[in-house]
């Protein structure tokens, strides 16, 4: 059997992201997920690594880009504003198709906001927050060992699409600690592709490039783009559902919020209310189709977020009842306790 | 200039009861500053341990009108400010006179905020900028910067069995503003009240932007005594680690010399857990490297302040 140990998750996804193979982390400081620099600073040592203390999270993506170009396993993570700060750079590797891993762990905003945990970056990480047409791949884990499993995976999923994922969790599921069980260690030996810029002696040269100036090759750019990211919308999708067989009254939710949210169920149905839940584990590709056809008999729909609303608009989109979806959150760092998710459900 | 007399019957612009450390240098910093000021300022703050223990709201510590915008853009915020003070003057819709000083630590200031602050020196805004350099991310908890010494142990370039703290030179930062050919430069350091308190009130009576590199113990990220934070900014200028001096349009003007009373690096290390690996046997070659470097920077000094 293997040993659980007792991490938190910030340490969780630095260790599963190492285990998984990546060998180039660059960050910048930011709570609250300062446990993650400090970490790399000297785990990256002991495996060989390269960690890096960049100037700004502006910095730090665009090191990611750069060892993404040569086909390594690069990633970063930062906190709400230091995420807004890379969005230029998330775009850029999104038009270059550099798989890359960025996790977010999410406070309080918008601006400077606080330091509390918070879920309100989903229209961001979800809808492409900076600017083009492009998708990340979004893993809303709910555990610390759904943080280690998703992260884990994450490299080779990116790879596979030359996709950017996003691990978007929040301060509370950064902070807390849980007993969790790592993966084997990865022996990832560089990427075998026909992209990767890698030196191009014996081999003809490549190019990796975001401008596309020529009449309509920037549409043809953008329409491999979007065929991609269909194929990715129909293999990678994973959701989570709790109780809703003969559910009436369903809730919806993701990452720590639906972990108060699946108690709230069993307390409902302790006071005969048949409740269930529908978790999206990635939040692109949004698992819409499955939640039509759980909701499609239950008579009443509650999304719950940490944030003033934002799943909700997908949850309606996804549904064909949208006037049963009402929605119950808090903002700023409040948390939804589950006797408050209860009444409202009721 | 104002005597200590003076300045103790003055209004307090930065005000007790925030949320500083014992011993917080950040805080001595801005009180000393707005201190040597007559209270007609406006105050941007970028994000960083000051910004963050003075301005829990709804408390404020300053008694002056404060803005805080984010942590990269305190210089770009209040040149906004300052351009929008001179179009309405220049319209005759306002004409008090009004001073504009932004603050930021060294994250700010040497990184993040480098790009802000050129932009804003080189546009000519009428303004003081004061960096307070304590040497690392303090505020989230203890990361190394560019500001931070050669040897110092943070947690993102700890000292262990493979490295000794950070094995980079700290950024001579005050030389980058010098390069902007702005018209008043200097460096000073908490310890030295007359000094700062002397060159706030000459950077404000100089049109333009402004620069003062305030040199500012940390007793958290330092790790030493909550008491001894003044001791500790003295020793820095003593020691010759930090030279207190002046730029004025481009001539360099040292502002304390100890000549035969230069003190050993050691003195000054020595109080700091930071620099506590340092002081083991076999890292002596590296405290000697140390000593070599603030005597060659100091030798440069002297030169420039010669030559100038």
């Amino acid at each position: 059997m293997k040993n659980k140990e007792l991490v938190c998750g910030n340490i969780a996804f630095s260790e599963a992201a190492i285990r998984g193979g990546c060998r180039y982390y660059y960050g910048y400081p930011i709570t609250p997920q300062n446990e993650v620099t400090s970490y790399m600073s000297s785990r990256m040592d002991e495996v060989g690594g390269v960690f890096l203390q960049a100037e700004s999270e502006i910095a730090s993506i665009n090191m990611v880009f750069g060892a993404a170009l040569t086909g390594a396993r690069a990633m970063t993570s930062s906190s709400s504003p230091g995420i807004s700060l890379m969005q230029e750079g998330i775009s850029y590797l999104a038009a270059c198709e550099l798989p890359a891993v960025i996790a977010n762990v999410m406070r309080g905003g918008p601006g400077l906001g606080n330091i509390a945990p918070a879920q309100s970056d989903y229209f961001q990480a979800v809808k492409g927050g900076g600017h083009g047409d492009y998708r990340l791949i979004v893993y809303a884990p709910s555990t610390v060992q759904e943080v280690v499993d998703y992260t884990y995976k994450s490299f080779s999923v990116a790879e596979k699409y030359r996709m950017q994922v996003m691990i978007l969790m929040d301060g509370l599921l950064g902070q807390m600690m849980e007993p969790v069980v790592f993966p084997e260690m990865v022996e990832f030996k560089g990427i075998k592709s026909d992209w990767s810029i890698t030196g191009c002696k014996g081999r003809a040269p490549r190019l990796v490039r975001s401008l596309f100036l020529g009449r309509g090759v920037l549409e043809d750019h953008n329409k491999k783009l979007q065929e991609k990211y269909k194929k990715a919308e129909e293999t990678e999708l994973k959701y989570e559902t709790y109780k809703t067989e003969d559910a009436e009254v369903l809730l919806t939710s993701f990452g720590i919020c639906a972990r108060f949210c699946r108690k709230a169920v069993d307390l409902l149905r302790e006071k005969g209310v048949a409740a269930g839940l529908f978790r999206p584990v990635t939040l692109w590709p949004f698992p819409g189709d499955k939640l039509f056809k759980v909701a499609e008999n239950v008579k009443k729909i509650v999304c719950v977020e940490m944030n003033a609303g934002q799943m909700v608009e997908d949850v309606r989109l996804s549904v064909s009842n949208p006037e049963k979806v009402s929605f119950f959150g808090r903002t700023g760092g409040g948390i939804p306790s589950v006797s408050k998710i209860v009444e409202f459900a009721k | 200039m104002a005597t200590l007399k003076e300045l103790a019957k003055k209004p307090e612009y930065f005000t007790n009861g925030h949320r500083g450390c014992a011993g917080c240098g950040a805080a001595i910093v801005a009180r000393h500053v707005l201190m040597a000021t007559d209270g007609n300022v406006v105050v941007a703050n970028a994000t960083g341990c000051l910004e963050v223990f003075s301005t829990i709201f709804p408390f404020t510590a300053w008694n002056v009108p404060f803005i805080h915008n984010a942590f990269e853009n305190a210089a770009a915020t209040i040149s906004g400010v300052e351009a929008c003070y001179q179009s309405l003057k220049a319209q005759k819709r306002y004409d008090k006179e009004v001073k504009f000083i932004a603050f930021g630590g060294d994250g700010g200031t040497y990184d993040i905020g480098l790009q802000a602050l050129s932009g804003a020196m080189e546009r000519g805004h009428d303004m003081l900028y004061v960096c307070y350099d304590n040497g690392a991310y303090m505020n989230t908890g203890i990361q190394r910067s560019s500001a931070t010494p050669k040897g110092a142990n943070t947690t993102t370039a700890p000292a262990g069995k493979v490295e000794q703290g950070k094995t980079q030179k700290r950024k001579d930062f005050t030389a980058i503003l010098v390069a902007h050919h702005i018209p008043y430069v200097a460096q000073a350091v908490v310890g030295d009240w007359a000094d700062l308190t002397r060159k706030v009130e000459k950077a404000l009576s100089i049109k333009g932007p402004t620069f003062i590199n305030v040199f500012q113990p940390c007793r958290l990220g330092w790790g030493y005594e909550p008491s001894r934070t003044i001791e500790m900014g003295r020793l820095a200028k003593e020691t010759c680690f930090w030279p207190v001096f002046e730029v004025e349009n481009g001539v360099y003007k040292l502002n304390y010399n100890p000549k035969d009373r230069k003190k050993p690096i050691t003195e000054f290390l020595k109080p700091q857990s930071r620099f506590k690996h340092l002081f083991k046997e076999e890292n002596k070659p590296l405290l000697e490297e140390i000593q070599k470097d603030v005597d060659q920077e100091w030798q440069r000094m002297l030169k420039i302040c010669e030559a100038t």
